[in-house]
């Protein structure tokens, strides 16, 4: 797992890049052209580090602060699908971790979101990579799904009652509707520093 | 061999939120450096936000400026009849204390620190400011802006500091209500009013009676506003805060002298009335 070239196209090579363009920006790459810029093999790490960063800002909208969208999230989501090995493990631990500390959440909690989110993606990774955009919509929809009821769960579990579940839907809802944004961003920026690819 | 250390860390991962926990002060220490080292960053980067927001506000404010001067011209008036009422009253406490020979209450030094980061959880009620321990911060401080009380200074950095809001779940002020003159704990349970606990008797309590900081325990100074009884519904009486904590940019974090009241954490279980 982890190669950088996409899964053999089903369709005809012109088919196959009209596909690619609808996709957010994968399609088949030159090894030379990866391999040969070192900015780009960050950019997965940089662009997941400000989301983390996004979702820590106060934003003086009331109640925001429980519903604040899963950015972190739909990074990982975008990476794991189109350069898983831009983004190892060992790099999502350190990030949710990161995001734990600075955000006041049990340390570990997001950590283990994405890892185990990088474990559900990985083995389904190709259903996302050519089809087109309401299906990578659709497999985020249901990873945010089960995060977010990881997540509750979770703080049911640690403060050995029910919390509130409600805010937890409206939460999982902003953060689907707001995939479409992160997706368009993150692809322009994959497809200008990475080619087309 | 990727597989292998994925699982490693998914197990590691769920060691330390198990064992964050059963002991609270191990991960402190990491997350206060964490914070320190982040907060230059975040100052600037939570900037050009709050500009945008001061914008809207600006932007808002025009529309309604005509009704807005006039609210704001009676209001004036009144503020300034309190005023008199304020330096007459202050004046005859003076003398009062006089007669009675009364310690007088030391003043508070403070600092103010901006908010530049919040958490995005609906679990965790904390603020995280610019000012640490190098600007005189210190854990227990009360957080107050004008229009009451913020919260309370869980964890301090050299640079920047965590304030554990009112609505937090841990957070615990022994308050009172002042028309029933009765005590109570506030309690936060992260949703937006915290609840009255450990009252005596719910009688004699009435909606917008005002409840403030009742100064036992040593923790808080009595007197700081914290907010308005807003329903008796329900297995406890809510309290609306006076403060709108979602919208809190700057607060003064006050040194009443009192800090020392608060315990430190102690390891390794958590207890009613932890921080």
């Amino acid at each position: 797992m982890g190669s950088p070239t996409g899964s053999p196209s089903r369709f005809s090579p012109l088919l196959a890049s009209a596909a690619a363009e609808r996709t957010m920006a994968f399609g088949s790459v030159s090894i030379r052209q990866y391999a040969d810029n070192p900015v780009a093999r960050l950019l997965p790490l940089v662009t997941t580090l400000l989301a983390v960063l996004i979702s820590i800002q106060p934003v003086a909208i009331p109640g925001y602060a429980a519903l604040t969208p899963a950015f972190t999230l739909m990074a990982v989501y975008h990476w794991t699908i189109y350069r898983p090995n831009l983004l190892p493990p060992a790099l999502l631990f350190l990030v949710g971790l990161l995001q734990d500390l600075l955000a006041g959440a049990p340390p570990g909690a997001t950590a283990l979101i994405l890892l185990l989110a990088r474990v559900g993606l990985l083995p389904y990774r190709r259903y996302f990579v050519d089809p087109p955009f309401p299906f990578v919509w659709a497999g985020f929809t249901l990873l945010t799904g089960g995060a977010m009821l990881l997540l509750w769960s979770l703080h049911c579990l640690l403060d050995r009652g029910f919390v509130d579940f409600r805010g937890t839907v409206f939460r999982a809802v902003l953060t689907i509707s707001l995939f479409p944004v992160a997706s368009f961003v993150l692809g322009r920026v994959q497809r200008a520093l990475m080619g087309t690819g | 061999m990727q597989r292998v250390s994925l699982l490693l860390l998914v197990l590691l991962s769920a060691m330390m939120i198990i064992l964050g926990k059963a002991d609270q002060v191990m991960f402190e220490s990491l997350r206060v450096s964490v914070t320190d080292t982040a907060a230059p960053l975040l100052d600037i980067a939570s900037r050009p936000l709050a500009t945008l927001e001061a914008l809207a506000d600006r932007a808002r404010d025009l529309v309604a400026v005509y009704r807005d001067n006039a609210r704001l011209t009676e209001e004036n008036e009144r503020l300034l009849r309190w005023r008199q009422a304020a330096l007459s009253l202050a004046s005859e406490n003076t003398e009062l204390r006089g007669l009675l020979k009364l310690a007088p209450v030391p003043p508070a030094s403070f600092v103010t620190a901006r908010v530049i980061g919040n958490t995005g959880g609906a679990y965790v009620r904390n603020l995280m400011v610019n000012a640490g321990s190098e600007h005189g911060v210190a854990r227990g401080q009360a957080a107050i802006t004008g229009e009451g009380l913020v919260g309370r200074m869980a964890e301090v950095g050299s640079r920047a500091a965590r304030v554990l809001l009112i609505t937090d779940l841990n957070s615990r002020i022994p308050v009172i209500v002042e028309g029933a003159r009765l005590r109570a704990v506030l309690t936060g349970d992260n949703s937006d009013r915290p609840a009255l606990r450990y009252l005596d008797t719910v009688s004699g309590i009435k909606i917008g009676d005002r409840v403030v900081s009742s100064g036992e325990g040593g923790i808080f100074p009595p007197g700081l506003p914290v907010g308005v009884i807003a329903s008796l519904e329900g297995e406890a009486p809510r309290v609306e805060p006076y403060v709108e904590l979602s919208r809190v940019e700057y607060m003064r974090i006050v040194d009443y002298g009192l800090a020392d009241g608060l315990p430190k954490p102690v390891q390794p279980a958590p207890r009613v009335g932890r921080r």
